[in-house]
């Protein structure tokens, strides 16, 4: 059901800001192959960095596909309804709520989650700050908060602190953890210029 | 900050766990996926009350993937709960019986988690139904749980006292059901090897969690552990086991497979408990200063039939905050046929104080007496009803730095005075206790040969921050970088005697524990060090080996504990630390706070927004100044949902009327106000060796009331019914 083909796409992709430039990785392209047999569908698509082919019922959102079938569970589901933003990740450089993103619209598609927002060992300037301005506590909601954040500043939508706070409305973290958040998106900020 | 020579104590240290949390390697309940897992989802009845007549499986069964669908027909095997527990007074499956809407009354599993999930949707049940008992008002008075008064000599009763006095004020309030809102979903993920389970799921108290679980499935507790290394905050829900998790245990047991059960977050709104509904009533009766001559709390809470927390928020609030000669607490609960009652984060004390602090600003209105000079006139050395001394309290200048820190003395006392464009602009305050106890408690520290300390005790981390307290205070304790100290928690398997992480108390209680087992472990390793033949100190008196900063030394010669572990081809030492508080203690333990805040009103919309907030506390001593601010001002978030946002109306078919996310709002990013929080350095020289007294809670307490406080200042209008919504104030 799950092949990873296991061709690193990372040259590709680059730093986050820079995502959507690379991200439609010709892949075949076009929407996704029906299985007429079993009426489930073959998606080919790069998750962080790696090519990644899935047949999978058309029913599954992205983050079953990349909890339950790829095993990367730092990308959390917290209400499988778009309203609390943990389950964030980025296709093709946007960042997108994965519980309400099918599998079968990405064929083709660039998707990156927490697990490949870092260069190799080298954490990423948000994740640092994350933790120097604990803006975290029982992380749940954390990996979100992190790929939304990414996204909000390489959009250049954290000029301020209102706008920050704004833009981020859509995560939500119930420890309200976000005095810590704001200060590591302007920390962070500053960093990823 | 009290900080100690070498440690870190007080300082701002990382959370330990951070770069593993902000890398999303972090696992939590739902992340574990064991080899041949099947998937599990609840149903839930869709009546108030009554009984199931009749569930058809037969298309759920039919539907591909479903491997076994579980119901009160055919049933999982599951003891009742034990009485002496509070909590869900009944076992899920076990009979056709309805007490709520949301019940589980069944347990697909399938292959997939969206096979299970569809299967779910196509089981359908007839009902037997009965009138469903769902409204707080229409049931009060509820039962009485026991009423504390205290009435100075030849007063016959707290109405001819109040009756007495020459200034009284009258102040009713109520709020509906609140949830938790744990980010994590609940879930567990079973499986058993042999005879022996082991249990991922979220747990405040990881032993207590597993045997509950031995007991209810009836199994040896020494084979069930339950592991919540990770947990996505618990703020009360936690505490007990709830059905979804020894189901998921059952079915691992009978389909012979590890099963992994995820509540969509609609199920847990129902079948997870909730903060129960309450409606107060304080009398306060005053001289023409403002000094309190009576006080009268009267509460009717929800008490659910089928089980929870008892809601009594008159208790540690009204009846410990002020001094005052007559003093009645009268607190009744109300049975409804509601979802089970569960304690949420300052369970009581957030809604009681919330009753009294809004009657102390009427109380100000009336007598002319400023907000903070009416407390300070009314300020209790020791609690009102029992006479006993605070073991620590320094409140008075909570007060005063608050005010200073906030700017309050230029406030003018006029509601509806000040404007700034469209905004009416108001001022607020009020004062916060929360308890403070202590459990007896276990941790265990091992050197071992790779050099690393390892600290360990089976208490919960929520994001609670004790896996850097344990990290910091075994550092600190035994003189080395915290960044070679290991922290483990969220092990049921760890030694017993782990705290539940509730009630403010692991840091209260753990401390202690930690800084026995590090001086046990130092003495267990001279001992060794003496001990070994193959040791440089073999055969010295004990008494003149030295364990100093990781290194033993004795006759000029000095060895860090991993060249001495390897010296003498020992892995590890270890020792386990235990402490039992004094219960017998004169004093009464509490935190105190002071709260100050500015909230500004649309003039034309009636939006109330939180502009910036001021709050001193006095918790004894602090470990982790990061840890502790971010808990503090989280709280104070949480103060801004209670005061502004969260509620979950009942309707009288006892369905939840905002039981998702999107109906039932909790604070988000743009909530959140400037908040500057301090704390004062004042170690509870009664408590413990070491003084701190827990923070987890007490920032929520009084949150709302000095928000609905300066409501009032910038409009003139007073809400009594939480929470304030732009309606109210139009």
């Amino acid at each position: 059901m799950t092949q990873h083909e296991g061709i690193t796409r990372r040259g590709l992709l680059g730093m986050v800001g820079t995502a959507a430039a690379a991200a439609t990785v010709p892949l075949g392209g076009g929407s996704a192959a029906a299985q007429p047999d079993t009426g489930e569908v073959t998606v080919r698509m790069t998750v962080n960095g790696t090519a990644t082919s899935l047949t999978a019922d058309p029913r599954v959102t992205l983050l079953d596909a990349v909890r339950e079938r790829l095993g990367l569970t730092g990308t959390k589901k917290g209400c499988d309804r778009g309203q609390c933003g943990a389950c964030t990740v980025h296709v093709d450089g946007r960042r997108v709520v994965s519980c309400l993103t099918l599998l079968a619209t990405l064929d083709g598609a660039s998707v990156t989650t927490i697990e490949g927002l870092a260069d190799g060992d080298r954490p990423h300037p948000l994740q640092r700050a994350f933790v120097d301005q604990d803006g975290l506590q029982c992380g749940f909601c954390t990996p979100g908060q992190i790929m939304s954040a990414a996204a909000v500043i390489a959009e250049g939508r954290a000029r301020t602190d209102d706008e920050i706070r704004e833009q981020m409305s859509g995560n939500i973290c119930r420890c309200s953890a976000y005095p810590g958040i704001l200060a590591a998106i302007r920390q962070a900020r500053t960093e990823m210029r | 900050m009290t900080t100690s020579p070498i440690g870190r104590i007080g300082r701002e240290t990382d959370r330990v766990d951070g770069p593993l949390k902000a890398a999303g390697g972090a696992r939590y309940a739902a992340d574990h996926q064991p080899e041949g897992l099947l998937h599990a989802h609840l149903v839930q009845a869709t009546v108030g009350r009554g009984s199931v007549r009749r569930v058809d499986v037969s298309r759920a069964e039919a539907a591909p993937g479903v491997v076994a669908v579980f119901t009160p027909f055919r049933p999982l095997p599951l003891n009742p709960p034990s009485p002496q527990q509070s909590g869900e007074n009944y076992s899920a499956l076990q009979d056709t019986a309805v007490r709520f809407r949301g019940q589980v009354i069944g347990l697909v599993v399938a292959d997939t988690p969206e096979r299970a999930r569809d299967a779910a949707a196509l089981v359908s049940a007839d009902y037997a139904v009965t009138p469903s008992r769902t409204s707080l008002a229409d049931g009060s008075p509820g039962v009485a749980q026991g009423v504390v008064q205290k009435l100075a000599d030849g007063v016959p009763s707290i109405d001819a006292a109040l009756a007495a006095s020459p200034v009284t004020v009258t102040t009713s309030v109520s709020q509906h059901a609140q949830h938790h809102i744990a980010m994590e979903p609940h879930a567990t993920t079973a499986v058993w090897v042999d005879d022996h389970l082991t249990v991922y799921t979220g747990a405040q108290a990881p032993q207590r969690a597993a045997a509950t679980i031995a007991a209810r499935l009836g199994v040896d507790p020494a084979k069930v552990r339950v592991l919540c290394r990770y947990t996505g905050g618990g703020f009360g829900q936690r505490s007990p086991v709830w059905n979804e998790a020894l189901l998921c245990a059952a079915a691992a047991r009978a389909l012979g497979r590890p099963v992994k059960v995820v509540l969509s977050r609609e199920q847990v709104f129902t079948a997870i408990g909730h903060r129960g509904a309450v409606r107060q009533t304080i009398r306060l009766g005053a001289d023409t200063d403002g000094r309190l001559l009576a006080l009268s709390h009267e509460s009717d809470g929800e008490l659910p039939a089928a089980g929870g927390w008892q809601m009594m928020p008159g208790r540690d609030t009204s009846a410990v905050m002020y001094r005052t000669p007559n003093i009645r607490i009268d607190q009744r609960l109300v049975t409804l046929d509601t979802p089970p009652t569960w304690s949420m984060r300052a369970p009581a004390e957030a809604p009681g104080m919330f009753a009294l602090e809004t009657a102390m600003d009427e109380l100000s209105v009336r007598t002319g007496v400023d907000p903070v000079e009416l407390r300070l006139r009314n300020h209790a050395t020791e609690d009102p009803v029992e006479g006993r001394p605070f073991s620590s309290k320094h409140l008075e200048e909570c007060y005063r730095v608050g005010a200073e820190r906030f700017g309050w003395s230029g406030r003018r006392a006029r509601p509806r005075s000040r404007t700034d464009g469209d905004w009416l602009v108001g001022t607020g305050m009020a004062s916060a206790i929360y308890p403070a106890w202590r459990q007896s408690a276990t941790a265990r520290v091992r050197f071992g040969d790779d050099g690393r300390v390892t600290v360990s005790s089976a208490t919960s981390d929520l994001g609670t921050g004790s896996f850097t307290v344990l990290a910091v205070v075994g550092a600190d304790e035994l003189g080395v970088p915290v960044g070679s100290v290991d922290a483990e928690v969220g092990d049921s398997a760890l030694p017993p005697g782990g705290v539940g992480a509730y009630g403010s108390s692991v840091t209260t209680s753990t401390v202690p524990a930690v800084q026995a087992a590090c001086r046990a472990a130092v003495e267990a390793l001279v001992r060794a060090a003496v001990e070994n033949p193959r040791s440089p100190f073999a055969g010295l008196d004990p008494a003149a080996v030295r364990y100093r900063r990781g290194r033993v030394e004795a006759r000029g010669r000095s060895v860090d504990f991993r060249t001495l572990l390897h010296a003498m081809g020992v892995p590890l030492v270890e020792a386990v630390g235990a402490t039992d508080p004094n219960t017998t203690s004169p004093y009464r333990f509490h935190c105190f706070g002071a709260h100050f805040c500015e909230v500004r009103v649309h003039r034309l919309t009636g939006e109330p927004r939180v502009a910036r907030f001021t709050s001193v506390f006095d918790v004894g001593r602090v470990v982790n100044a990061k840890a502790a601010r971010s808990q503090l001002r989280g709280s104070i978030i949480w103060g801004v949902g209670h005061a502004l946002l969260e509620a979950d109306p009942i309707e009288p078919d006892g369905r939840f009327a905002a039981a998702t996310m999107a109906d039932y709002l909790v604070p988000v990013h743009a909530d959140t106000p400037e908040i500057d929080v301090h704390w004062l350095d004042h170690p509870d020289p009664h408590i413990s060796e070491f003084g701190a007294r827990g923070l987890g809670e007490i920032g929520l307490v009084s949150v709302a009331a000095a928000i609905g406080n300066a409501v009032f200042d910038a409009t003139g209008t007073r809400v009594h019914d939480l929470p304030i919504t732009l309606d109210k104030l139009l």
